[in-house]
């Protein structure tokens, strides 16, 4: 596996992001702030460098004149994931 | 982090998933109540709703839409709460989307060749029922649509039965019923 993945997915709130992401199709930045328990901005760093790393994609948008961003994994956030999670499986 | 932290953040990350069906309850319930309404409406005051050639068409066509309106307000806002979207919930919301297309395809196939809509209505809502109930594996939808895809197909063979009352009987047990149940059973949880 992708060693700088690796490193990425080490972090609690990254991987709890990916973790989250895996399971729906899209999310909005209000429900990762609940899951992950996190403050507003150690989240939107945490959810940069995953977009940096093509992990996750970042939609913005206008709702009814609001500034809404949903947030999805990508094919490559899925296989590192995947990949990320057999490893771990086969440690135990 | 050692390898079981790592492991209990993925399950825990996953077990905060789950798919909201309470508003799927709430939008049964409130097109089986719109839908009985204007039946009877219809039935009881024929000379109000008919009292010109396209009083009845403009009745049966803008309170829908208004509702379609209505719903589908309500369902962003309910999305926008929740936050997020599962895979279940996209596919309920695409089928439901189709019906919707549907419906209107009918009721402009309806209007063009002049024909009662109601039992091709009824016909499409007892399928969508059904594969609705089977994806979100509740039994409560799938029977009822099971019931009210009998009934549509008994309704074909006995033409003269009033098709108001035979709305308003096809979905009180077809989708208000499951709906109650679906939505309190979801409040509940």
């Amino acid at each position: 596996m992708n060693k700088d993945i690796e490193k990425l997915l080490f972090n609690p709130i990254r991987l709890k992001v990916i973790s989250f992401l895996m399971t729906v199709e899209t999310s909005n930045f209000k429900a990762l702030i609940e899951i992950t328990e996190s403050s507003k901005g150690n989240l939107s760093v945490q959810l940069k460098k995953l977009n940096e790393a093509g992990l996750i994609n970042i939609e913005k948008y206008f709702q009814k004149s609001y500034p809404t961003t949903d947030y999805s994994i990508t094919k490559k956030g899925k296989d590192s994931f995947e990949e990320f999670y057999k490893q771990l499986i086969s440690y135990k | 982090m050692t390898k079981e932290e790592q492991l209990n953040i993925i399950n825990d990350a996953i077990k905060q998933t789950k798919s909201n069906l309470q508003p799927l309850g709430y939008n049964l319930i409130f097109w089986s109540i719109v839908i009985i309404s204007m039946s009877l409406f219809h039935y009881f005051f024929p000379q109000i709703v008919q009292y010109s050639y396209y009083s009845s068409t403009i009745y049966w066509v803008s309170i829908p839409i208004i509702g379609m309106v209505y719903t589908t307000y309500y369902n962003i806002k309910t999305g926008n709460k929740v936050g997020y979207e599962t895979q279940l919930d996209r596919v309920i919301r695409i089928i439901w989307g189709v019906f919707g297309l549907a419906w209107i395809f009918t009721v402009g196939i309806s209007l063009l060749y002049k024909i009662n809509p109601v039992q091709d209505i009824l016909f499409l809502l007892a399928i969508v029922l059904i594969m609705t109930g089977l994806i979100i594996k509740f039994h409560n939808i799938t029977i009822g649509g099971i019931g009210l895809l009998i009934f549509t197909v008994y309704t074909y063979y006995n033409p003269g039965l009033n098709l108001l009352l035979v709305n308003v009987i096809g979905i009180s047990f077809g989708m208000l019923i499951p709906g109650l149940s679906l939505y309190l059973q979801k409040t509940d949880e």
